[in-house]
């Protein structure tokens, strides 16, 4: 048999182009538009200013619940009739919220999109929010927490959040709450913050054949009745990292894998650092060739895989490495990821390394960015975080222009693996006295 | 309604050595998808061997006779490329979207680790993934809540000795045996080019692609006999209905109730993939109106029903419901059985199957709006069908489908005999 010895090389590049931005004011809001030619399905999306970041301290939750309670019924229509009308469009309302927005959108069949946004409108404008739907929907939706708060993860993601950010602060909490937290929610809390932040007109995003489509039309329809200007949005939170390491052990009796959540503060998305810093991670942790799945996956066998990332919103940001492993390697898991963590920061990047990570990010943005729901999030993008209609290419640009010294100047200084909070969700009678043998912090037991 | 579900061309040709190409171009965007299909699944494995088809898939990424250890992944990531591969009952498929021109690049290490995997697979590798493996079992089927379903139902629904008894993932007794010449023999029996169907869609041309094949798998010799998996297209019903009660720690009672119906690709499958649609996608359906909404006994994120597309024996259709709090689980299946048995007995209202057909056009061209979505699409139907053209057919065989085929194929299918209820407890309540 003859297999080609030689590995070819690439063929000449066809560059990627983000597709041409359409932005103009429509009674009173925004629309923001990219044109896809020729493709069969549409998305808008109606981006409000009312991420986790608005809800009041102590109503955590509140912003899932009132994405749930929008399909209860409209002023036009019962909540029965509303699901058959949006689905006999071949849609579904899509309705959630990160920390810097609140997103609800529809996917459809590019001429059935003028129907598709008439119906999100009606659902985001004049929900019914009837008191006795509102607590159903709340007590389902704490019923939908307690389930996921069975599954591992959770509860070591609350337990990482709290130690980073202060359980003080809104964002040291979950991003939808805890299951405690939506069950004490009460009906004037959902129809307080609807009322303060879902009748400002917001952005509409429109990905699809724009030759179809009449965006003025939608826009119109987006943000009729809507009135109120922007608020201010707040600025940077600074938070530091811990004095010295700590380990938070979560008990899971019975776990056959203990789940690893390693993290701490990291800068906020503006921060002039973000495209080193991306690589950074994607080195350590991102890629499947990343240091931390090569040793703990690849050479140890003690995960099906470890990643770990840089994720920021507008007002704050968190490094940290998840995965889940064999109950009986819990302690050389950790302390093997904690030293890589450590060596990246010591001694940064190399250039094999670096040139997998630039060329993945940047091949990424022509291998991802082809559905609407994709082209989309990247409007998104743009809006959230103020950024020009060519943000694309100038981030292919910066990230192939990245050389080693400057990312492993922005792992020097943005990882801190003498400040990491080390969370292990898992059976603590069978792991504890190894962790607190392992010398990498002090072991504190989580309450919850 | 629309004449094809798939308006883009499509080319093939067959090398020497049996490998199937299928070419759709799309100048779109400057990305292609290549795709293969090799026709091995879990549903060839022996007793004894569960788990192997799977493991095996884990070994096609740790080097073959030209590519080093790791060096697969970095060279796809490294050119902007995405990469995975997946293992079901049916068939093993691997697929890779990269920029356009690293088309070549890829074609390369799909016909090395084709052509090359034998020599380069070592027992320190085979132990490596194999604790990997024993990993995934243990984070998607071991560690959560109701992780174990499926493979309860599996041998609940198919006899033992039919070719879906058992779960992909294998048994932990089967992947602890696993010994090097085993696999080193799995390789040489199923990973033939005559046992493989090559897709690339993007921005290509047919002319390329079938050049590139012929220059790197074109000397990959064919094989002569290929096992093939036991036949499981007759499945004798129990005649009575199965029931299994697990109680274990879970947040809530649980019900699953599972019918074998047809295989994917025929016309009765067709009319259950609309019926599942009516019955369970949405808030729409009749599970979410009744059990959900009307009665509020399930939890409302929980309630759906889904077809299994499996193309080898009649595929399961799967209901599930979770109990609200309070809700006993014997009421919950009680109220997802009647349900499920008023598909043949309350005609589907032309609402209904508006909706359901609306959905399933949306779903089915979420599906083509990418070239790596079509490319398994476009492998699936050339592997299975013999001919990739026929995945233009799916989409309007839905939109033809009446109410009068569905209350005949749940009063065929869905019958109360021929049911399978699983029901998870929790343990403080048994």
């Amino acid at each position: 048999m003859t297999l080609i010895s030689t590995r070819p090389g690439p063929g000449a590049a066809r560059p990627y182009r983000f597709p041409k931005v359409v932005r103009r004011g429509v009674a009173g809001g925004q629309l923001v538009a990219a044109h896809l030619p020729g493709q069969s399905l549409a998305v808008a999306l109606l981006l409000l200013d009312a991420g986790a970041g608005r809800e009041p301290q102590g109503r955590e939750g509140l912003g899932g619940v009132l994405a749930k309670a929008l399909e209860e019924g409209t002023a036009q229509r019962d909540a029965t009739a509303y699901a058959l009308a949006i689905e006999a469009l071949g849609t579904e309302l899509v309705a959630g919220l990160d920390w810097d927005s609140f997103q609800v959108s529809v996917q459809v069949p590019v001429d059935r999109l003028p129907a598709a946004v008439e119906l999100l409108a009606e659902a985001v404008r004049t929900p019914r929010l009837d008191p006795d739907d509102v607590r159903r929907v709340r007590d389902d939706e704490a019923t939908a927490q307690r389930m996921d708060w069975a599954n591992p993860g959770p509860r070591a993601d609350a337990a990482l959040r709290a130690d980073l950010f202060g359980a003080e602060n809104r964002w040291g909490r979950p991003l939808y709450g805890d299951p405690e937290t939506v069950a004490a929610l009460e009906v004037e809390d959902v129809r307080i913050f609807h009322s303060e932040w879902f009748l400002r007109p917001g952005t509409l995003i429109v990905a699809g054949d724009l030759e179809r489509l009449d965006l003025d039309a939608l826009a119109a329809t987006a943000f009729a009745g809507t009135g109120g200007g922007a608020v201010d949005r707040g600025g940077p939170v600074e938070v530091t990292p811990r004095d010295g390491r700590k380990i938070i052990l979560v008990d899971r009796p019975g776990s056959v894998q203990s789940t690893l959540r390693l993290g701490h503060p990291s800068p906020h998305r503006a921060h002039p650092d973000h495209v080193p810093m991306r690589l950074a991670g994607t080195v350590l942790g991102g890629a499947f060739t990343s240091r931390l799945n090569h040793l703990i996956r690849e050479v140890r066998g003690y995960t099906y895989g470890i990643r770990g990332d840089f994720v920021s919103s507008r007002r704050f940001g968190r490094f940290a490495v998840s995965s889940g492993v064999q109950t009986a390697v819990t302690a050389p898991a950790l302390v093997e990821a904690v030293g890589e963590i450590t060596r990246t920061q010591q001694t940064g990047v190399t250039e094999p390394e670096l040139a997998v990570a630039r060329s993945w990010l940047a091949g990424q943005l022509s291998v991802e960015l082809q559905t609407p729901r994709a082209i989309a999030a990247a409007l998104t993008t743009l809006v959230v975080h103020d950024l020009p209609d060519d943000y694309h290419a100038r981030l292919r640009a910066a990230l192939l222009a990245a050389e080693v010294e400057e990312v492993s100047a922005a792992a020097a200084a943005h990882l801190h693996p003498a400040g990491l909070t080390l969370v292990v969700e898992g059976d603590a009678a069978q792991i504890r006295a190894e962790l607190a043998a392992t010398d990498l912090g002090e072991v504190v037991t989580s309450t919850r | 309604m629309p004449d094809s579900g798939f308006p883009w061309p499509i080319e093939t040709t067959r090398l020497d050595n049996g490998l199937r190409v299928v070419v759709s171009e799309d100048r779109t965007a400057p990305a292609v998808a290549v795709n293969l299909w090799y026709d091995i699944g879990s549903r060839h494995e022996p007793e004894g061997q569960t788990g192997f088809a799977h493991l095996f898939e884990h070994l096609m990424f740790e080097g073959s006779t030209n590519v080093a250890k790791t060096e697969h992944m970095k060279l796809v990531q490294g050119c902007g490329g995405s990469l995975n591969a997946t293992t079901n009952p049916d068939r093993t498929n691997y697929f890779e979207t990269v920029p356009a021109e690293h088309l070549e690049l890829t074609l390369w290490l799909e016909a090395d680790r084709m052509g090359g995997l034998v020599p380069a697979l070592t027992q320190e590798t085979l132990d490596n993934q194999r604790d990997v493996v024993k990993n995934e079992r243990r984070q998607r089927y071991e560690n959560v809540p109701y992780g174990d379903a499926w493979l309860r139902l599996l041998p609940l629904l198919y006899p033992p000795g039919h070719p879906y008894h058992h779960a992909t993932i294998g048994s932990m007794a089967d992947l602890n045996a696993a010994d090097l010449p085993t696999f080193q023999a799995f390789h040489t029996a199923y990973y033939a080019p005559n046992n493989a169907v090559l897709t690339v869609v993007g921005d290509t041309s047919a002319v390329e692609v079938f050049a590139l094949a012929e220059k790197y798998f074109g000397a990959i010799p064919s094989r002569p006999e290929i096992p093939a998996a036991p036949d499981g297209q007759y499945v004798p019903g129990a005649g009575v209905a199965t029931t299994e009660t697990v109680v274990t720690e879970v947040p809530a009672p649980r019900v699953y109730v599972a019918h074998r119906t047809h295989p994917f690709g025929t016309a009765g499958y067709d009319v259950t993939s609309v019926l599942a649609t009516v019955l369970g996608s949405g808030r729409g359906s009749r599970l979410y109106q009744r059990l959900a909404d009307g009665e509020r006994i399930a939890q409302p994120d929980l309630v759906g029903a889904y077809g299994v597309d499996l193309a080898y024996a009649p595929a399961p259709l799967i209901a599930t419901a979770t109990a609200r709090p309070g809700v006993p689980a014997e009421r919950l299946a009680a109220g997802l059985g009647e349900v499920v048995d008023e598909l043949a007995t309350v005609p589907v209202t032309a609402a209904e199957l508006d909706r359901a057909k609306a959905l399933l056009s949306t779903a089915w061209w979420r599906q083509m709006s990418t070239v790596e979505g079509r490319a398994d699409t476009l492998g699936r139907y050339a592997t299975q069908f013999g001919d990739p053209r026929q995945a233009a057919e799916r989409l309007p065989a839905w939109l033809g489908v009446t109410a009068e085929q569905i209350a005949a194929v749940a009063a065929e299918v869905l019958a109360p005999a021929d049911r399978v209820t699983l029901t998870y407890l929790p343990e403080e309540s048994s």
